[in-house]
């Protein structure tokens, strides 16, 4: 079904934004977006164990000047509705490098993408890449506390 | 100018590489460089680069390829996006 969300903001999604988390690894933060996002009908049971596997192959942490960040993302069947989770993070979950693996990021904003029609959402990606180039809005990101906080920053900024 | 197979891949193939895609769409173009892209999954690479002249990832290169691979995750962060670019040109060039 084509969707006419476009940008950012539309696949943010209230209960799927967790801010100043701390976790204590990359599995445990899984499991908790998973956890909501299978509460909410919006993945397939396989999703936790395939986004686990494909980030151990693949890896996704990006090292940005001042930040870490991560997008983790799987398989486009598993997702039943699209959607962008966001978590912040007191403290910093190591990822590997998404250009090599031997490389750590530490993670302090990681977002789990949702994505089921793989050249749609050019736009939202876009927008999204835009965000991680701009480090002054990251670090307004990471100091909301709350997640209608963090979504108000997202909208106010045309995201 | 021969047009130039680009294969544009990342792990999923869905989300990094479309990005990715757009870029190096608009990077030809500026350069006035025929180009056919074709976003795929970094597993298929193997199997496709007999038909293509270029491997543009986002993601590590889990093997050695025939063609030049490029790592492109500079258009993701915005880190050296010119010496990414001109490595690109430079393969594009080469392959005339």
């Amino acid at each position: 079904m084509m969707t006419e969300a476009t940008t950012l903001s539309a696949y943010v999604k209230e209960p799927l934004v967790f801010t100043q988390e701390n976790y204590f690894s990359q599995d445990e933060l899984f499991e908790q977006v998973t956890q909501k996002a299978t509460n909410l009908g919006w993945v397939r049971e396989d999703f936790l164990e395939r986004i686990k596997k494909r980030e151990a192959t693949f890896p996704t942490g990006i090292q940005l000047v001042h930040y870490g960040a991560a997008i983790p993302h799987t398989d486009a069947e598993c997702v039943q509705e699209e959607f962008v989770a966001i978590v912040t993070l007191q403290d910093p979950v190591v990822f590997q490098s998404m250009e090599d693996s031997n490389q750590e990021v530490k993670a302090q904003i990681i977002f789990v993408l949702g994505l089921n029609q793989p050249h749609a959402q050019l736009e939202m990606l876009q927008s999204l890449m835009g965000l991680l180039q701009n480090e002054s809005l990251l670090a307004e990101l990471l100091l909301a506390t709350t997640s209608s906080e963090l979504i108000e920053i997202i909208k106010q900024n045309n995201l | 100018m021969k047009k130039v197979r680009v294969l544009v891949a990342c792990g999923a193939g869905i989300a990094t590489s479309t990005v990715v895609m757009k870029k190096v769409e608009d990077l030809f173009a500026r350069n006035d460089i025929p180009v056919e892209i074709n976003q795929i999954k970094i597993s298929e690479a193997a199997s496709k680069q007999d038909g293509a002249d270029m491997l543009i990832s986002t993601t590590m290169l889990p093997t050695e390829y025939k063609i030049p691979a490029i790592k492109a995750m500079a258009f993701l962060t915005g880190i050296g996006t010119e010496k990414v670019e001109n490595e690109i040109i430079e393969a594009a060039k080469s392959i005339q």
